[in-house]
């Protein structure tokens, strides 16, 4: 995709939530990324890499990706499925079901600051 | 748009749940003010997606010159740059707008609310938004449309499914086009439609050639069906 862009959406997101202090006092970005969100996280830790070099006020920030699988639930018999290969069927009843619970996931999930500097 | 800033006081480690970081927040914001606008003027929207060069443009041309006397069609085209498919609609005397992305892959919500102003929407039956050419990054990209179309041309062999699930899972339907090509081609529309199927089996499968006009009417029938269903659910 374009991971760079997404990468500014990232701190442009911590800018509206935090106020400029307490950026400076990030020190780790938590990220869940779904297998069908289309991002890589390879990518998208390559990309962070390089948007920290242009903004340096940054510099101090890592950032930890958690891959997140597919998984549908059954809209028949409720079972939850972890999908493979993209075959939308339910391991329990067989039926066909798109209903996705998890794998959409391009969300900031937990933000970790350092103490405050006296 | 303004987002409040959390009231937490930022220690430690801060829990970000609800999904209040996403980061295609704003775009789906935008696109949930599209449908509600849309949906207030009676307007169905249509999002076809669909890689470089199968032939949206080709389709929208033959669907424009079956639809114009019975609807009102607008239409919102995307590219990189130049206004050479808007030029196309226009020459069949459709009211086309090109919105040059500027380099972006994709369309965003926010582009068609821009293009949006530029149309007269008076009276308008439905607005199809042609996408940028590319299978990835217009699937995650809402545009506050009713439905999303797929096209997969004959040319491009019958894998693209299992390539490019994420479009496959969010479309409504799927459009085989250049099918008038069939005959000389390796592409198995049984394998296409199991695959595609097997990604998504809510979708509606429709073969069409825009050169010969085979399954065109039905592609138009679709779209007349549809705008009927709209102003039903307004009225109901």
């Amino acid at each position: 995709m374009h991971e760079v862009s997404l990468v500014r959406n990232v701190f442009k997101t911590l800018e509206d939530e935090f106020e400029p202090e307490e950026i400076d006092r990030i020190h780790t970005v938590r990220m869940k990324i779904g297998e069908l969100s289309n991002v890589e996280p390879v990518l998208m830790q390559n990309a962070f890499e390089a948007v920290k070099m242009d903004q340096p006020i940054y510099k101090n920030i890592t950032l930890e990706i958690d891959y997140i699988p597919t998984t549908v639930s059954c809209h028949i018999c409720t079972a939850t499925t972890r999908i493979y290969n993209y075959k939308f069927i339910c391991s329990n009843c067989g039926a066909p079901t798109n209903n996705v619970i998890t794998g959409n996931e391009l969300l900031i999930h937990q933000v970790e600051f350092q103490d405050q500097l006296v | 748009m303004a987002v409040d800033k959390s009231a937490k006081a930022a220690r430690g480690t801060v829990q970000c749940e609800n999904t209040t970081l996403h980061l295609l927040k704003a775009n789906d914001f935008v696109a949930d003010s599209i449908r509600k606008e849309m949906s207030e003027k009676n307007i169905l929207v249509i999002n076809m997606v669909s890689s470089a060069g199968s032939g949206k443009t080709t389709l929208l041309q033959e669907t424009g010159r079956r639809l114009k006397d019975e609807l009102n069609i607008k239409i919102l085209v995307g590219d990189v740059e130049t206004e050479r498919d808007a030029d196309r609609l226009r020459d069949v005397g459709i009211d086309a707008l090109q919105i040059a992305t500027g380099g972006i892959c994709h369309l965003e919500a926010q582009m068609i609310v821009q293009g949006m102003e530029g149309l007269d929407l008076e009276g308008t039956d439905v607005l199809i938004i042609e996408n940028v050419g590319n299978m990835v990054c217009p699937a995650s990209y809402d545009l506050g449309e009713d439905y999303r179309v797929s096209l997969i041309a004959t040319t491009e062999g019958d894998d693209k499914p299992k390539k490019y699930p994420k479009m496959f899972l969010t479309s409504d339907v799927m459009v085989i086009s250049k099918a008038d090509l069939l005959p000389h081609l390796p592409f198995s529309v049984e394998a296409v439609t199991n695959d595609a199927l097997e990604i998504n089996h809510q979708l509606k499968v429709i073969e069409v050639s825009s050169l010969n006009g085979d399954g065109v009417d039905a592609w138009s029938q679709w779209i007349k069906d549809k705008v009927a269903e709209k102003k039903e659910v307004l009225v109901g």
